[in-house]
């Protein structure tokens, strides 16, 4: 779904009457008393791939943060296939069909990479097994170290690593906090193509991406955040080709 | 007594001190605090192996000088012990949501109701397990070593209870989800691990190694409101000593602070015998090294060591 000259005309401002997989409408968010999140609605329709961009401190981890339970949203809804699910713990969010791979520290560092793996699927029925080789074969990166531990990784196979603990699952939307962070330009690439095929698998995904070119360039609509809000969302076309929002937000 | 014969002394209060150090570690790492009540449940578990040895005595026959009643009493204590620590978890610890440190100041209040219990059902008194105490195995007091088939069974017992441990911390699915949440809490959320299930698990075992460790102190000592509150201080070296937060790390400092602490006469008759001059500093260090000291000297090397390596024996703190 990454060629977005496909997609219908309407599609970019998400009123082409698909009933999103996973919105949110109207979320104030925060931690403790501090406030991040202002009244921010975003929505991801079956089968995209949706970026988050915006400058550091924005609020976009916070948004997959509130979207995956790690924190309530103090008003407005969370929404996944229609049901409210804001608030739900996320170890029961994952039994819902949704995975997270979060910005930063998302490996267990002291466990090796199968173990790694297999939390991955504690709260799978069966058939752990069998996903875990799938996942073997698709990133034989990680297949080469399956007994060494986590922390031996280097910053792109750990990335690989994250990605496939959040697959072992086989969820319905994948939450991706910046992939590509850390990684030389190559390994990102790699990620990306990761990011695609996974897509391409029928999961729909929202993901934070730094590298605002290469985020946009694989997605199918993205938005612009600043200060908790929503600023601009469009087709990746529409957000590198404005003005205001290249001046403001991708550096020129 | 010989080097041996202290260092085989030091192999049974190591073991006990292991078992106590393991919960204290567990907890810490698991369910993020220092749990000053630690000590009074070894304590707990000791009073209920001493009821429940009261109630089923002599039964049957005997291993290792032991009656098997008494090892029905060991399960008790665990059990009880384990029992107790899950309900204050259940009861105090979850429903009160405060930060560690929140934890750890109602963790020493439960402490005082904990004893406050015992003491009020068995006084402040000592008191032993009702089982003959047995003479030092006759093959081993030639080598200097007086240690008896008690002591054996109380070491054996250990090391097939740590061994246990290892199996599961290593090869199941709930030591699996343990380490993880050690490693790192929101990942294990994340992950869909229900953290608070393996919490639970994590006191059952914590503190059932510590209600043993309990009745093997009341075994090798005696009985006391006080027994498991006096060692928690050790305990506590121990677990800092082998890297706060590492299972295994505890289990390395639990053994070094017992052998050290059982090895204090054996330093202070070294340094008696050594031509130490000038004599003021000889009888210094003599005084220094005496028994009475053997905690203040543990504590010591702990703080010696952690000059050295400042995340304890075990590194980084990673279990
Ligand atoms: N755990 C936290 N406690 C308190 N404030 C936080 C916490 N995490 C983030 N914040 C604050 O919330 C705001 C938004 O943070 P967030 O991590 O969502 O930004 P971001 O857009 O992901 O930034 P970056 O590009 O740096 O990852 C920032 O002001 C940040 O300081
Ligand atoms: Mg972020």
């Amino acid at each position: 779904m990454s060629d977005d000259t496909t997609r219908p005309a309407g599609a970019a401002d998400g009123t082409d009457g698909v009933d999103p997989v996973l919105s949110l409408s109207n979320v104030d968010s925060g931690y403790g008393e501090v406030q991040v999140l202002d009244d921010l609605s975003i929505r991801l329709d079956p089968g995209e791939i949706v970026c988050l961009v915006g400058p550091n401190g924005a609020g976009k981890s916070t948004v997959l943060k509130t979207a995956f339970g790690m924190l309530t949203p103090w008003t407005g809804t969370v929404e996944y296939h229609g049901r409210d699910i804001g608030g739900m713990a996320p170890e029961e969010i994952v039994r819902e069909g949704i995975g997270y791979v979060p910005q930063t520290d998302n490996v267990f560092g002291s466990l090796t990479i199968d173990e790694n793996l297999r939390m991955g699927g504690v709260a799978r029925d069966g058939g752990l097994e069998d996903v875990i080789e799938t996942l073997y074969d698709r990133f034989p990166i990680i297949d080469r170290k399956r007994t060494a531990k986590a922390k031996t990784l280097s910053g792109g196979q750990r990335q690989v690593l994250a990605f496939a603990r959040a697959l072992v699952m086989e969820p319905d939307v994948l939450l991706i906090d910046e992939p590509s962070a850390g990684l030389a330009p190559n390994t990102a690439d790699d990620v990306f193509e990761d990011v695609q095929e996974v897509n391409d698998m029928d999961t729909a995904i929202l993901m934070v991406e730094q590298n605002v070119t290469k985020g946009l360039g694989i997605s199918d609509r993205g938005y612009v955040l600043d200060q908790g809000t929503v600023r601009f969302e469009g087709t990746p076309e529409e957000l590198l080709n404005d003005e205001e929002v290249s001046q403001l937000y991708l550096g020129g | 007594m010989t080097v041996l014969g202290y260092l085989a002394n030091g192999l049974v209060f190591s073991s006990i001190i292991v078992l106590g150090s393991i919960g204290l570690s567990l907890v810490y790492s698991i369910a993020d605090f220092a749990n000053f009540a630690h000590g009074d449940t070894m304590t707990v578990g000791a009073y209920s192996a001493l009821v429940t040895f009261g109630a089923v005595g002599g039964l049957g026959g005997a291993v290792l000088g032991l009656p098997y009643g008494f090892f029905l009493a060991l399960v008790a204590g665990i059990a009880v012990a384990a029992v107790v620590a899950v309900g204050t978890e259940k009861l105090v610890y979850e429903p009160l949501d405060v930060d560690s440190i929140g934890l750890l100041i109602t963790s020493i209040g439960i402490a005082f109701i904990y004893r406050a219990v015992i003491q009020i059902r068995f006084g402040s008194d000592f008191t032993r397990f009702g089982i003959q105490p047995l003479r030092p195995i006759e093959a081993l007091v030639p080598y200097g070593v007086r240690v008896t088939l008690h002591d054996v069974a109380i070491v054996g017992s250990a090391v097939v209870l740590v061994g246990g441990l290892h199996v599961l911390l290593q090869y199941t699915d709930l030591g699996r989800k343990m380490r993880a949440m050690a490693d790192n809490p929101d990942l294990a959320r994340v992950s869909g691990i229900r953290t608070k299930r393996v919490k639970l698990w994590t006191w059952v075992i914590g503190a059932g190694l510590a209600g043993a460790g309990g009745v093997f102190l009341g075994l090798f000592n005696q009985l006391s409101p006080r027994m498991g509150f006096n060692l928690l201080l050790v305990i506590f070296a121990a677990v800092i000593l082998g890297g706060i937060g590492s299972v295994y790390g505890a289990m390395a400092g639990g053994f070094l602070i017992g052998m050290i602490n059982q090895l204090t006469p054996f330093f202070s008759n070294v340094v008696e015998a050594l031509p130490i001059w000038p004599g003021w500093l000889a009888a210094l260090l003599e005084s220094l090294i005496s028994i009475e000291y053997a905690n203040a000297i543990a504590f010591v090397i702990m703080v010696a060591v952690l000059l050295v390596r400042p995340n304890g024996i075990a590194g980084e703190g990673a279990t």
